[in-house]
């Protein structure tokens, strides 16, 4: 064997590396000759403004794709340049764009509140920024092709949306204080829950967004908490100054809210990223165009809590119960999911659930101490899901919004799907970990990390049994949809097919509608260039990424390592390097690999069996699982993703939707009837008794007049005149 | 003629003359108001109201004569205009009510509203 | 003591008693009844009044011996039946013309209280001028009904009174109330008698300075020879002392005498008045009379016949187009 050695190489360089990684985080230096990164922020501003400003002058022609595409380019460029012109290992710098808050009320600490809009940018950013804007270009080039159909207001509203997206991920990851981090998060989610409800016109979509902007809120609530109680512990929320007060608080002892500051940023990026208690929303979110599906929810958006944690390390590094629930809470989410996702058959769904799955994995690793395998799988991770999403978009796009593996079949035969197949067998091989290719490095660094702690030892069996169970749905995808023979049933959207108006619908592929009879007549519609073109490009950097695994497995200093390295995220923690030397008695890279690699081949030779092989053995073991009274629950729960969204219903909706019954009800005849009103029936039923002295009769006036005269006349008589001489 | 009946002026105030006026003047004023309240006549309303300004002329001049000011008898100059543009306006009014209602009650004018 | 004592020792008790036995008696008269209560009624009134006048002399204390005590109850009684009648006549023009008895009774009670100018400017004011728009307005607005053999009647609003009974009890306890101020007034003339005098006294020394001719005439009277009034740098040369004021005057020859003149009997009232009116209150003055100004107005704008406008005709006049687009030329307008 000789990948042992080879960890072992590995292994000493991430030693090497533990001696960096001990250094204190150095302080951010100013740098106003990069003011220029601003344009970066600017241009999706711009681009959303030129969108809107051609919806408003009703163009049918695909110029919005064009100005976003265009501005989002640029974007990358300029990544690209600031990236080269800073080199992996610079320092962080901070470059003051624009005054936004600076209130001073008094001298000293917690007297004064900074907020500009200013960009903290090291290596964690410049690693984030390039593929957040890499792969939104590509993806905008892919929808220029995807959304023709909406070609008018909608396409203009669709790249609006885009535009804003980016301009809000791009704050968020270059934010320098947690307030501008907190308005780009608030912008992601904004951009989400826009593009999601995308066809505003269809039920599930607006649903959907609901859900998912409502899910997002409560994980924001923890956020905002987080970053208040952040500014009252610390006094500042800029990363720059925060980090050196981190540095000062590890050797202090903070109260029960500065415990509970990590806390809070969890649950915000639980909400963002799709975990265990928050995670419900992100496969409902499918219901929007599917580019948005590959942009927002598999590569980019949903990585912000992901990057959020990493960004904070050095505060997650002095609470190790707080690293100790991130691991637990992504290690059950990766394993809960990939459990639903083998019982999908909508190919979108599928791979939703595996971007929860996946997006476990790396809230395991930043647990588990290895940032560097966090942020590796989110970047390989990026690539490889943004590609398996667009294939499936273009599955979509040809066969009239058909989603359902089991009406698809063949499709590598089908003429056009060609390419599409071939860069999906790619996506599904990464997803897999298959031995060698992008996915396996990053997922074998976060699995070697979690095996050689004891402590975090059941988590790396979660995630072997979570690698097999996906490696098991991803080819279960491929092998029903891209193999076999060649067979399929097109989507409801066949009657738009002919003037290309198909579009993402992909919740009916469970519809019972039988559409033999379309079947005679249905041509699928082939992707062409820029969709083909895309494909092919995420492919290319999908084995790109996976460069920097073959170097670290060969010792060499690799890109993505240097670049966490040199972030916030490691220093501060100095743990990203294995503690134990020992798994098992033995080399844990070694062991692991070994598992790893059996895990992902058995997940695929099984998948293989029962997908391609005997298609129908499947169907029998579902059913003979059915037919047993104690397997029963097995299947149903799973298929019916073990009853979250019922169970959220009964915890959350049902007593609010009582408690909110029983509150109207209050409201209406308590507040509303007996106070409100009540108080209003006063005054009337005081009118009422003085009614008859307003008979509109001018003596009653007078009489009412000369009676208060009087007694006003009697009183002053009385009192100061001193009449029957009392006084 | 002067002193015709007047007490030699300025002599001493006349105290029990100018308590008789101060009784008049009461009685006037109560009188008018009373008249105010039952007359359903709108015209012999104001002339009620005419008889109220009355008992406070007569109050005015008696009092002014027991501070042996003159005054009071000013103020009385100022309530004659004050009457005669009232009655030259209220007048006017009812008019213009009598030629909607072709009658002089004030009960006629009880609804609130416009018909 | 018990309330219900104090009350009953209360000074103006027999004031309220006399209160309350005019009032009934003005009850009587005001309700609809037969012919002999009403008398009754007016009878009981007026023994009220009288009571009330009676009690009005014994606070006022003493006789100060003055004569005239009989005609200002002659006056008051007089005033008093005329203002019952006008509230209680059935037939408007009778009611206005008992005002004007009303009138001359108070005219009668201004001269007795030196008040010679607006007892006549009352009479000729109200009974001449007011008066006599009222009697016009009664008669141009209505005719009374006639019965069927021709009998002047009266409308019914003008025969049967309102709510007498609230109104004679407002009416009793309105005169208790002012009891207290009648009961306090005798009391308060007697303190200040003697500063009121020496005011009065001064107010007319410091008037007749202003009145050069009547000044000159008043030292004629003394001094026959006088042909003018003395001037020296400052003006006049007469001064006061206090009662009297010390008239210089030239008198034949170049010689300058100084005579007494007594301004009490130099100035009267009218003139006293009119000083004060353009002296003293020049702007309440100009006041009223914008009031008149204003009075007249409005007067006017009543007067004018009110023209119901329609919409139309209102944006006519107002400078814009009519509403009505498709109305041929010659239908618009009209009334």
């Amino acid at each position: 064997m000789m990948l042992p050695s080879l960890m072992l190489a590995l292994n000493d360089a991430a030693a090497g590396h533990g001696s960096l990684a001990d250094a204190v985080i150095p302080k951010a230096v100013a740098a106003p000759e990069l003011r220029w990164a601003g344009w970066i922020l600017l241009l999706p501003a711009i681009s959303a403004v030129l969108c809107t400003l051609l919806a408003v002058l009703r163009t049918k022609s695909k110029l919005p794709a064009l100005v976003t595409v265009l501005s989002l380019g640029t974007c990358f460029a300029m990544v690209l340049k600031l990236y080269l012109s800073r080199g992996p290992d610079a320092g962080p710098v901070v470059v003051h764009l624009w005054d936004w808050m600076n209130f001073s009320w008094g001298g000293g600490p917690w007297k004064s509140f900074q907020a500009d809009i200013s960009l903290y940018i090291d290596s964690l950013t410049m690693l984030w920024m390039l593929f957040v804007t890499g792969l939104g270009t590509l993806i905008a080039v892919y929808a220029s092709e995807y959304m023709e159909g909406e070609r008018g207001a909608g396409y203009c509203r669709f790249f609006f949306g885009v535009s804003i997206f980016l301009l809000a991920m791009s704050a968020l990851v270059m934010a320098d204080n947690l307030l501008l981090l907190y308005l780009g998060w608030e912008g992601v989610g904004l951009a989400s829950y826009l593009l999601i409800g995308f066809y505003y016109q269809k039920p599930a979509a607006v649903a959907a967004g609901k859900k998912a902007f409502i899910m997002n809120r409560i994980g924001d609530l923890g956020l905002a908490i987080g970053i208040w109680l952040i500014w009252v512990n610390y006094g500042s929320i800029e990363f720059n100054t925060l980090f050196q007060a981190f540095g000062d608080a590890a050797r202090g002892v903070g109260g029960w809210d500065r415990s509970l500051i990590p806390f809070c940023l969890m649950l915000g990026a639980f909400g963002k990223s799709a975990q265990l208690p928050l995670f419900t929303w992100l496969p409902d979110a499918m219901e929007g165009p599917t580019p948005v599906s590959a942009l927002i929810h598999a590569a980019t958006m949903v990585t912000a809590g992901v990057y959020l944690i990493a960004r904070m390390q050095p505060l997650f590094t002095l609470h190790p119960d707080a690293m100790a629930t991130v691991a637990w809470v992504g290690a059950l989410t990766a394993l809960l999911s990939a459990t639903i996702g083998m019982a999908q058959y909508d190919i979108k769904r599928v791979f939703a659930y595996s971007t929860v799955s996946q997006l476990g994995y790396m809230f395991m690793g930043l647990g588990v101490g290895t940032a560097f395998g966090a942020a590796y799988h989110v970047f390989t991770h990026a690539f490889f899901k943004a590609l398996l999403f667009l294939t499936a978009g273009a599955v979509m796009h040809g066969f009239a919004g058909q989603l359902d593996l089991r009406r698809l079949s063949g499709l590598r035969k089908v003429p056009g799907f060609a390419i599409v197949s071939w860069t999906m067998l790619v996506g599904c091989l990464w997803l897999s970990a298959f031995p060698y290719t992008a996915g396996f490095f990053s997922k074998d660094l976060i699995l070697v990390q979690a095996m050689s702690q004891p402590r975090f030892q059941v988590l790396g069996w979660i995630g072997l049994i979570t690698a097999a169970m996906t490696a098991y749905y991803t080819f279960r995808v491929w092998f029903r949809v891209c193999a076999g023979p060649v067979s399929y049933v097109p989507g409801e959207d066949a009657h738009a097919h002919d003037d290309h108006g198909d579009h993402g619908h992909d919740d009916h592929g469970h519809g019972a509608k039988a559409h033999d009879a379309h079947a005679g007549e249905f041509h699928p519609h082939a992707p062409r260039f820029a969709i083909n073109g895309v494909l092919l490009l995420i492919c290319l950097g999908a084995i790109l990424a996976g460069i920097p695994g073959i170097q670290a497995l060969r010792g060499q200093h690799n890109w993505v390592q240097e670049m966490v390295y040199h972030s916030s995220a490691v220093r501060a923690s100095g743990v990203d390097h294995v503690t134990t030397p020992v798994a098992f008695g033995l080399d844990p890279h070694g062991v692991v690999s070994v598992f790893g690699i059996s895990a992902a081949i058995g997940g695929i030779l099984i998948a293989l069996w029962l997908h391609l092989l005997d298609r129908r053995m499947a169907d029998r073991i579902r059913t003979a699982l059915l037919s047993n009274g104690l397997t029963r629950w097995l299947p149903t729960s799973m298929e019916n993703k073990w009853y979250f969204d019922e169970i959220y219903h009964a915890l959350f909706r049902l007593p609010m939707w009582i408690t909110s019954h029983l509150l109207h009800f209050f409201d209406r005849h308590f507040i509303d009837g007996l106070l409100v009103n009540g108080i209003g029936r006063v005054p009337v039923m005081v009118g009422r008794l003085f009614q008859p002295l307003y008979n509109g009769a001018l003596q009653g006036y007078a009489t009412s007049m000369a009676g208060g005269l009087i007694l006003v006349l009697a009183w002053v008589a009385w009192r100061w005149l001193g009449a029957g001489g009392v006084s | 003629m002067m002193h015709l009946l007047a007490d030699a002026a300025p002599a001493m105030a006349p105290t029990q003359g100018v308590t008789i006026a101060l009784v008049l003047s009461a009685a006037l004023f109560t009188v008018g108001l009373i008249g105010f309240l039952v007359r359903r006549n709108m015209i012999l309303m104001f002339l009620c109201t005419e008889l109220m300004l009355q008992a406070a002329g007569i109050a005015f001049i008696a009092f002014g004569r027991m501070r042996m000011d003159t005054s009071g008898q000013v103020f009385v100059i100022f309530i004659l205009t004050v009457a005669a543009a009232e009655a030259a306006l209220a007048l006017g009014l009812v008019v213009l009510l009598y030629r909607r209602r072709e009658t002089l009650s004030a009960e006629a004018w009880q609804e609130l509203h416009e018909q | 003591m018990n309330p219900t004592d104090q009350l009953a020792s209360a000074p103006l008790m027999p004031f309220y008693v006399a209160a309350a036995i005019a009032a009934a008696g003005l009850l009587l008269v005001l309700r609809p009844g037969r012919a002999a209560m009403r008398r009754a009624g007016a009878v009981i009134g007026l023994a009220g009044f009288g009571m009330l006048m009676a009690q009005g002399l014994k606070l006022a204390g003493p006789s100060d011996g003055s004569v005239s005590t009989p005609f200002y109850m002659a006056f008051a009684a007089i005033g008093v039946i005329g203002a019952v009648r006008v509230i209680t006549h059935p037939r408007p023009v009778f009611a206005a013309i008992y005002f004007v008895l009303t009138v001359l009774a108070a005219g009668g009670i201004f001269l007795m209280l030196q008040a010679e100018f607006l007892a006549f400017a009352l009479i000729i004011v109200y009974a001449g001028a007011i008066l006599i728009t009222y009697m016009f307005v009664l008669m141009l607005a209505h005719q009374s009904p006639e019965d069927e053999i021709g009998r002047i009647g009266a409308e019914d609003y003008d025969r049967i009174p309102r709510e007498p009974l609230v109104a004679t009890l407002l009416g009793f306890f309105l005169m208790a109330s002012l009891g207290s101020v009648i009961e306090r007034a005798p009391e308060l003339a007697m303190e200040n008698a003697a500063i009121a005098q020496s005011r009065a006294t001064a107010d007319r020394a410091a008037a007749l300075q202003k009145l050069p001719n009547t000044m000159l005439q008043q030292a004629k009277a003394k001094e026959p020879t006088a042909t003018g009034l003395a001037r020296d740098a400052g003006g006049l040369a007469s001064a006061t002392d206090g009662a009297m004021v010390q008239v210089r005057v030239n008198a034949e020859g170049d010689a300058v005498r100084t005579v007494q003149v007594n301004p009490a009997d130099a100035v009267d009232n009218v003139q006293m008045v009119g000083l004060d009116l353009v002296a003293k209150y020049p702007a309440s003055l100009e006041l009223a009379g914008v009031i008149l100004l204003m009075a007249m107005f409005g007067a006017v704008v009543l007067a004018r016949r009110q023209i119901e406008l329609g919409d139309d005709e209102r944006r006519k006049a107002a400078g814009m187009g009519s509403m009505v687009l498709d109305v041929p030329e010659t239908e618009r307008g009209g009334a």
